[in-house]
């Protein structure tokens, strides 16, 4: 499975369970459609930290990095290589 | 445990040594409703409100676990608990928030100020209408350039009547958003801005509290702690720490509470034997310890945990039940314990259940952290 897959798959699974993948654009904004509340957001981030070892807690990060499963991706895929080369991980 | 070392308990020695001083006259405070700005420059001269904060402006450098055993201190040798209570707010509010997701131009001209004390801090987080829902706020900061624009009001702002510099949550995108708050840093003589009066409370008087109210308050785009729409996130990283700042501060005076109760229950005398000699007295003071130990434990160890880059969303949210929860339970068996003379306001021992009960409640209600740990668990 993607990456992008994975996080779609999560999303669902979290908070919409009752939407098949397909429905779900990887472009949809989660927080103003009411997809992921606050407390969402804070288990997104949680989820996103320990899946893929990023020190959340440490690294700049907006609730625009979170606003759609594209947006979640991308955010992993910038700080997974930078991460490894500062030697946070 | 963790296993201090010199310079640790040397700081810690620090603040003992002055609590004294700065609690002195608490019982008539309380009454009065006073915050003491003599022991807040005494304070300042001791360099320890800087003490989380980078070195390059002013503050010590100390680490979390560092700057909560130092301010648990506080809490054991000072009496005013008002008083410790707008020393930790005013290094969260704004300290914290600007140190972590403070532009370069933020910190540079504002976290001197926090480190020295000369502008005190406050946030300015709930609404009238939005208490533990602050997804529900209706303070709106509208872009004009680059300005924003301030209207709408904020209630139970601690240190807000004593205050120099406020972070103010404000609705900048589409209500109920998490992406839609934006923490503003605003200075207290801001056009627009008004402060409120100070507002009696049940506890923990001699630490104000207002409203504040903003008429078309404009205040710089560049004052956004965090960039537009990080609020959410600003705010969840200062509740953290005002959860792990404050409540250690509960725990020292958990600590000297215990330690009255035991000398009281060893010398109180009731038909013919001190008080502590009978089961349904030390039975209570037990209870103070097991709660003063579980409190520590959970404090200490999430605090490790955010240090090591855990995740402590639900951490924090047990941490802050427990020990909200057993500082008051502590109090009350403090009052029950001394009987009528816990019940009299001259010896302090009912201040500091009025004190207590505030703790449940803010920084999120016990319900909120409950939910909180529901929502974690999947729930």
């Amino acid at each position: 499975m993607s990456r992008l897959a994975e996080i779609k798959r999560f999303v669902l699974d979290e908070f919409a369970p009752d939407v098949v993948a397909d429905d779900l654009a990887d472009d949809f904004d989660l927080l103003d459609n009411g997809i992921v509340d606050s407390l969402g957001l804070l288990r997104l981030i949680a989820w996103v930290g320990e899946r893929y070892d990023i020190a959340v807690d440490e690294v700049e990060l907006t609730p625009d990095d979170f606003r759609s499963v594209e947006a979640i991706a991308h955010f992993v895929d910038s700080h997974l290589p930078l991460l490894a080369q500062e030697g946070l991980r | 445990m963790i296993d201090w070392n010199d310079e640790q308990r040397a700081l810690r020695r620090t603040m003992v040594d002055l609590g004294e001083k700065l609690g002195a006259g608490h019982v008539e405070r309380d009454q009065a409703g006073e915050f003491d700005r003599s022991a807040w420059d005494l304070v300042r001269d001791t360099g320890l409100l800087g003490l989380p904060f980078d070195p390059a402006f002013g503050g010590l450098g100390a680490d979390l676990l560092t700057t909560m055993y130092v301010l648990e201190g506080l809490g054991e040798s000072c009496r005013d608990g008002g008083f410790n209570f707008s020393v930790s707010t005013h290094m969260v509010s704004t300290g914290v928030a600007l140190q972590r997701f403070g532009s370069a131009a933020l910190k540079a001209k504002y976290l001197p100020m926090v480190c020295d004390g000369s502008a005190i801090g406050a946030h300015a987080i709930t609404e009238p209408d939005a208490g533990s829902d602050m997804m529900a706020m209706r303070t709106t900061a509208k872009a004009d350039g680059d300005v924003f624009v301030l209207n709408g009001s904020k209630a139970f702002v601690s240190n807000g009547p004593i205050a120099g510099l406020y972070v103010v949550y404000t609705l900048t995108g589409k209500p109920g958003s998490p992406g839609a708050i934006t923490a503003l840093l605003v200075e207290r003589d801001t056009p627009g801005l008004h402060v409120g009066k100070p507002v009696a409370k049940m506890g923990l008087r001699t630490s104000p509290l207002c409203e504040l109210f903003f008429d078309d308050c404009r205040v710089p785009r560049a004052n956004a702690v965090g960039g537009v729409g990080s609020g959410f996130l600003v705010l969840d990283h200062v509740m953290k720490w005002e959860i792990l700042v404050s409540f250690v501060i509960n725990t020292g005076e958990m600590r000297h509470r215990f330690q009255s109760c035991v000398d009281y229950a060893r010398t109180r005398e009731q038909f013919g034997q001190p008080i502590g000699s009978y089961q349904s007295v030390s039975n209570k003071i037990v209870d103070m310890l097991v709660g003063l130990e579980t409190s520590r434990k959970w404090l200490y160890d999430t605090a490790a945990k955010l240090v090591r880059r855990e995740n402590v969303t639900t951490d924090i949210a047990i941490t802050k039940l427990v020990v909200s929860e057993a500082n008051v339970a502590s109090a009350m068996a403090a009052v029950q314990i001394h009987g009528g003379y816990g019940y009299l306001a001259e010896y302090g021992i009912e201040k500091e259940l009025r004190d207590a009960v505030a703790g449940p409640i803010y920084s999120g209600t016990s319900e909120v952290q409950r939910q909180r740990i529901a929502a974690m668990v999947g729930l």
